[in-house]
């Protein structure tokens, strides 16, 4: 935030300056030091390590520059003490790590501190000789202490002026234009002659200026692959023998122990592999991971989902690190490690998202001093330079946010102008985007890309053999857990090891339903449970019956099931692969392909290659594989090009590969219009894609939910909501729940727990008091634990043992909660009673001397049918009993079809009344808006397409939880029925 | 006791009234004042037809726009509205000094109690008033006549935009009893709510409520309530409640403005017109209040004093500034702002035997003296002093 040029553009800038070499200090952190190194590499250019160090606040500040790598782990060391420790004196930290250090300083107080110290010492005179430049010179000819000449740059070029200022009114939190002070900062890198005539005075000066960056030699730290640290009680190597027999354990217990040849033989090929790459220790300390959690589990379920590309290693399953097995669902090794692969593989392991947390803190803990969370660097995406820039600018928050909405949409659409396509927006009202939006959208996109802060990578963790301050400096992030300063391109450079241990809410989902299975006395037995067996799974499945189960219940996935009717474990991994953003048409050939559509592969070679997946390319490393496979490409060079196809802003990188890619094809005689369609299914893996282990390993989780959906319903919609997040609002799961044929029974304060249950009788479920909106965690615990010592026995004995707030009981009143301690008194009356309560409450409050006499109640009236429903849709966000639609029957007209009945006006125009759960925004190729929305009504779900001329229409009254009557034509593809829209009206 | 007799006059849309009568030719074309030149403008006023299509005061213009495609959008002009009202004030203190106006919004409330001898019966006097108004001013009026403020002002509310209205001593809780409680003047939302959890959603259901249940629900509100519901209210006709107790002088921007230098132009402007109008006054004022209407709807207001008060524009502006410094905290622009300057002390008529002013303060009154005389001669704006560019 303190400089606008990226380490590329100040590198390139300084090579075409004619310089030789360039240092990187930035302030306190070292955040872009492989950035740097990269582009230093890249423009040929010397790379002089450092940072520029603060103490305290009002303290002055030094520059640090590493001479050799004792002096790299020195300023780490400092750095870290500086970020993670109060009562951090920086003259003090100086001295204890001199060795290998060059300190610049430009204060007098300070080098006078420092002079008869092993610090070794340099003045810092700025980018020009000024009268304090000068009083340093004389201090220094006098202590005989070299002096150089430092330009503290913050841009490549002074065009770049207009967004330095504009970071530095986002930094310092404050309106344009900033301050002059802070204006006069902006300096631009200049020739070294400009500097040479401005110390042409003293020509002494820019020569020991030169003589200091000869004498910082390090060139950036080389640790190799840096690996956990793995302590057994036995000799030496004994990680290679403790991981031969940990796995040959595993896979007693996984496959009996008469092991088969091919596990054997996998075995023994994988253990090969992970000792002569060094990798034991890895997975031991995984599995130690893993297991710790199994003990410190006090549910004694706790599950995990070991995926990525490490859930294709035999060993790992073996370790019970991951769930699917490699060899029964062809999971190739070698996408997760090769001796030919240079980086760090990385195993990613899910656990329960409630109970990451506490593992991630045992981690820490036992690790303590040699482990620290990765970094991600949170850079300006567009949505967020807009909304900072407009602040800036002084703009209004909701105007702010009504812009950028819009941006979603959008994303994606290159080669137009941010502007043009966002006036082009339908939901954009017409003159929104006048007065000061061009100057900040225009100002907004030079942002994007450029570091806005440090944050916390969601789960990556590395563990060191050294302390890890000696490889990478440490800070404390906001909530309290140490974090590295690089991100995990960054580790990975660094040859740092991560361990990636994610929350995840579908494990808790699973978990909570099994747990609710078996507090009702019914056995539940995991060990030998095979949903993707199970047949009842399977036609779900395959039917699309998967809303709320993990990874395929979205609408789109939902209609690739139906559509693809096949249900099989096998078809699901490849499905969930291959729907991805960039992937329409070849999720449409697939669908033909599946279900006999004649096909033949681009080029005979690719048979090895695709065939399992009828020609196309759907997961990561079959793009890698084509181009091993069609264009010469070395492993490593595959592997690059399968990394950068998931990277974002990709473009230039992307060039090299394509010429690499076409010239390799060419010298094996692949004509153009090959090359071409195979390049345009490469370049369908933009943003995210899967490998097929981490597919596999979703696809068993998506199983063990699809099964739990199907035969134990009740169950799973409780654990379901209970856990919130998912795909659609808890609003959607009730409808669900309902169309499953559940009951839902009114929330109660005598029989809601907190999270949703299952009711005693068959096919109910109660809501939990976590659904009544505005009520505290704290008053619900309050309402469970005064019930243990009995049920409350009337609204007085509720009010008088909870004391609840105000506006909470008001809540819970109208959400029905206390419905069953009305004893024949209507709501108006339990209002009348709350009010009554808190009268005294209030009364007790001002120790009034006078008992509170309360006058006789008014006989209140009950509020009517429909009254009383808006105050439980207000209270809950949902219905218990009846669809919010009932409300709108006299407004739905004859005509009207039910949801269900869709399929019987096949190709026919139709009008039915529809509730709006969900709604996904798409751009056309042309860049035109268009989105599918799904619609319910009280009998089924359908999914609707708004094209862009629709769309354009009624985008403006289009919003999520309203009624409508909605006209369009029924459609069917392959079984799976959707509706195009016409015209739409709010009821 | 002698009945009061209470007449509430309304100008119904009041700026769009005053617009059209400026302009006969907007007569019936549906009509928004709003700043048009702010691209941020909320609505100011609207005329019947733009409010049955959905546009509200406060609105934002772009929204209200849609609303009513064919609206024709003026850009209020509160010096007009100023002086309509003075006109209307003017006229029915013919009747009674008794006379309680609003803000530049066409409310007036009469108390004609006891005027029978001289005018006739109270509603010959706001028969005879809407007439006269109707006939040299071109305003119409509603009018209703009722014992106190609170239910006259409610028989507005029922005619309006056209028509009279009359309660009867005695009659005023027969009156209220079916209208909704929204109807009734000082009820706030959260009370509608309180009471529509208690399923009562008219007047006379709230009236239905002893004082007791009352103080149950609303505690120290119970009182008001309770009267209010009955359409008791005591509360006299305040003359000159609207008085000039201050001076006023705001800007709103074309465009809101972050800038900082742009404000402190425009207080400069601002600040030597309030304190040309001092000097006019022969008014000294001790307090300069600065406030900041931001784009997003919310409003600052932060005052200076000084003891010995001054209608020096340098020392207000001085003053102004500095609460200004204080007023703008936030990121977000500014759509318009004002100063008020109000605690006025009389400047002495009486000269000085000492000069107890610097010789800079002299040559200032000198330069602020020779303004005023520009100012009087070519009009406000033809000279300014260069803190103003």
């Amino acid at each position: 935030m303190r400089g606008c040029s990226s380490p590329e553009k100040l590198c390139e800038h300084a090579a075409s300056l004619g310089y030789s070499g360039l240092a990187l200090t930035d302030h306190n952190s070292l955040a872009g030091l492989w950035p740097f190194l990269a582009a230093c590499k890249k423009y040929r250019l010397r790379p002089v390590i450092g940072v520029e160090l603060t103490g305290a606040k009002e303290d002055p500040g030094v520059v640090c520059l590493a001479v050799d790598a004792v002096g790299y782990g020195n300023i780490c060391n400092i750095l870290s003490k500086g970020l993670c420790e109060t009562g951090f004196v920086l003259e003090r930290e100086l001295i204890r790590h001199a060795a290998g250090i060059v300190v610049l300083c430009d204060s007098l107080s300070l080098l006078e501190k420092l002079k008869n110290t092993p610090v070794d010492l340099v003045a810092n005179l700025g980018d020009r000789p000024t009268e304090q430049a000068g009083k340093l010179r004389q201090w220094t000819q006098q202590h005989s202490i070299p002096a150089v000449a430092v330009p503290a740059v913050r841009m490549a070029n002074t065009n770049e002026a207009p967004l330095l200022n504009l970071l530095e009114a986002i930094r310092t939190n404050s309106r344009l234009p900033v301050q002059a002070e802070t204006s006069s900062l902006s300096v631009c890198l200049e020739a070294p002659g400009v500097y040479w005539n401005r110390f042409a005075v003293w020509p002494d000066v820019m020569e020991e200026t030169d003589k200091l960056a000869g004498r910082c030699r390090f060139r950036g730290p080389e640790f190799g692959i840096v690996m956990p640290p793995w302590k057994a009680d036995g000799a030496e190597n004994s990680a290679t023998k403790s991981l031969r027999g940990a796995a040959y354990q595993g896979a007693c217990k996984r496959y009996g122990t008469d092991l088969s040849e091919a596990v054997v033989e996998r075995l023994e090929h994988e253990l090969h592999v992970i000792d002569s790459m060094g990798f034991s220790s890895y997975f031991l300390v995984v599995r130690d991971i893993v297991g710790q959690s199994f003990v410190g589990s006090a549910k004694g379920s706790t599950r995990i989902c070991g995926r990525g590309s490490g859930a294709a290693s035999l060993v790992a399953y073996c370790l019970e690190i991951t769930n699917v097995c490699p060899i029964k669902y062809n999971l190739y090794f070698e996408r997760f490690l090769n001796p030919g692969r240079t980086d760090p593989p990385d195993i990613d392991v899910d656990f329960s998202w409630d109970e990451r947390d506490t593992i991630l803190e045992q981690v820490l803990s036992q690790y303590s001093g040699h482990v620290a969370m990765v970094a991600t660097i949170i850079r300006f995406q567009m949505r967020m330079a807009i909304r900072e820039t407009a602040r800036v600018y002084g703009l209004p928050s909701g105007e702010i946010s009504r812009i950028s909405k819009g941006l979603s949409s959008i994303h994606g659409i290159c080669g137009e102008p941010l502007l043009a396509s966002l006036q082009r927006m339908p939901a954009m009202a017409r003159g929104s985007l006048t007065d000061v939006w061009p100057e900040i959208i225009h100002l907004a996109s030079q942002l994007r890309g450029i570091p806005r802060h440090m944050s916390v990578h969601p789960g990556g963790v590395v563990i060191t053999p050294e302390p890890i301050s000696n490889y990478v400096p440490v800070q404390v992030a906001a909530k309290g857990v140490p974090v590295i300063q690089w991100d995990k391109d960054g580790a990975e450079e660094a040859g740092l090891v991560k361990i990636d241990l994610l929350g995840n809410r579908s494990l808790g989902v699973i978990r909570d339903c099994i747990v609710s299975i078996e507090e009702t006395g019914r056995s539940f037995d995991e060990e030998y449970w095979q949903p993707e067996e199970d047949p009842q799974t399977r036609a779900a499945v395959a039917a699309g019956k998967t809303m709320a189960c993990f990874y395929i219940e979205s609408p789109a996935m939902r209609l690739l099931q139906k559509k693809a009717g096949t249900g099989d474990f096998e078809q699901l991994v490849l499905q969930s692969s291959i729907i991805r953003p960039a992937a329409n048409e070849f999720v449409r050939e697939y669908i033909r392909r599946l279900h006999g559509g004649e096909w033949q592969h681009l080029h005979p070679q690719l048979a090895l290659v695709l065939d399992d997946t009828f020609g196309l390319m759907v997961y990561q490393e079959d793009v890698s594989r084509v181009a091993v496979a069609l264009a010469g490409f070395s492993h490593a060079q595959a592997d690059g090009l399968r990394k950068v196809m998931s990277k974002k802003d990709k473009l230039l990188q992307l060039k090299d590969y394509q010429s690499a890619f076409e010239k390799g094809c060419a010298q094996r005689g692949i004509k153009p219009e090959i090359r071409a369609q195979l390049w345009q299914m490469m370049l369908s893996f933009n943003g995210y894609s899967f490998c097929k282990p981490h597919s596999a390993s979703y696809a068993r989780v998506s199983f063990q939910a699809a099964y739990l959906k199907t035969h134990y319903p009740a169950e799973f919609m409780a654990a379901v909501i209970s856990n919130q997040g998912g795909y659609y609002s808890t609003f959607a799961y009730v409808s669900e729940a309902k169309r499953l044929g559940l009951v839902i029974a009114s929330p109660c304060v005598n029989n809601s727990e907190i999270k949703w249950k299952k009711e005693q009788r068959k096919k109910s479920i109660r809501v939990g008091l976590m659904a009544v909106k505005g009520v505290a965690v704290e008053t619900m615990e309050r309402i469970i634990n005064s019930r243990k010592a009995g049920k409350f026995f009337s609204s007085v004995d509720f009010l008088q043992r909870v004391s609840p707030p105000h506006d909470e009981c008001r809540a819970l009143i109208q959400a029905g909660a206390l419905d069953t301690l009305a004893c024949g008194r209507n709501r108006s009356q339990l209002f009348w009673e709350l009010a009554q309560f808190h009268c005294l409450a209030k009364n007790k409050k001002s120790r009034s001397l006078f008992d509170v006499q309360f006058p006789p109640a008014p006989a209140l009236q009950p509020s009517g049918e429909r009254e009383l429903l808006r105050q439980e849709y207000g209270a809950l966000g949902f219905l218990c009993r009846d669809h919010p639609l009932v409300l709108f029957n006299r407004h739905r007209g004859q005509n009207s079809t039910r949801v269900c009945d869709l399929e019987q006006h096949l190709g026919r125009r139709v009008s039915f009344a529809g509730w709006l759960i969900s709604g996904k925004l798409v751009s056309t190729k042309t860049g035109e808006v268009m989105e599918f929305l799904t619609f319910e009504d009280e009998t089924g779900i359908v999914e609707t397409v708004f094209f862009p001329r629709v769309y354009k229409r009624y985008a403006r009254i289009l919003s999520s939880g309203s009624a409508y009557m909605v006209t369009g034509c029924v459609e069917e593809e392959y079984g799976a029925i959707t509706v195009t829209v016409h015209c739409l009206r709010s009821l | 006791m002698q009945d009061r007799a209470i007449i509430h006059f309304n100008v119904t849309d009041f700026a769009v009234a005053v617009e059209r009568i400026k302009d006969s030719s907007l007569k019936d074309v549906p009509l928004i004042v709003a700043a048009t030149r702010a691209s941020r403008a909320v609505v100011y006023d609207m005329s019947e037809e733009a409010y049955g299509d959905g546009v509200r005061k406060g609105m934002r213009l772009t929204l209200a726009r849609k609303y009513c495609r064919t609206a024709q959008v003026l850009a209020p002009q509160p010096a007009l509205y100023r002086r309509a009202m003075m006109e209307l004030v003017k006229r029915v203190r013919v009747f009674t000094p008794l006379v309680e106006q609003g803000v530049e919004d066409g409310h007036l409330f009469l108390d004609v109690t006891g005027t029978h001898r001289l005018f006739g019966p109270a509603p010959y006097i706001a028969w005879r008033l809407r007439k006269q108004l109707q006939r040299e001013l071109g305003l119409d009026p509603v009018w209703s006549l009722a014992s106190n403020k609170l239910v006259s002002k409610v028989a507005s509310r029922m005619v309006r935009p056209f028509g009279e209205y009359i309660v009867g001593a005695g009659e005023e809780q027969a009156f209220l009893a079916p209208l909704p409680l929204s109807m009734l003047p000082g009820i706030g939302p959260k009370e509608i709510q309180l009471l529509a959890d208690f399923n009562l959603s008219r007047i006379g259901q709230l009236a239905g409520l002893s004082r007791e249940q009352l103080q149950v629900a609303f505690q120290e509100r119970s009182s008001s309530l309770y009267d209010a519901s009955r359409g008791r209210d005591g509360s006299v006709v305040l003359p000159g409640k609207t008085g000039d107790e201050h001076v006023t002088r705001g800007h709103t921007f074309a465009q809101d403005t972050g800038m900082y230098a742009e404000l402190k132009s425009v207080v400069s402007i601002l600040t030597h017109e309030v304190g040309r109008i001092l000097r006019q006054r022969g008014l000294l004022g001790r307090r300069m209040g600065v406030v900041l209407n931001y784009s997003d709807g919310s409003r600052t207001i932060r005052r200076t004093t000084h003891k010995g008060g001054s209608d020096n524009d340098f020392l207000l502006r001085r003053l102004a500034l500095a609460a200004l410094d204080k007023a703008w905290g936030r990121r977000v622009r500014i759509r318009s702002c004002a100063l008020v300057c109000d605690r006025f002390l009389p400047r002495s008529r009486q000269k000085t035997l000492f000069v107890l002013s610097t010789p800079r303060q002299l040559q200032q009154e000198k330069v602020l003296s020779a303004m005023d005389r520009v100012s009087r001669r070519f009009g406000d704006g033809m000279i300014r002093l260069g803190t103003a560019f």
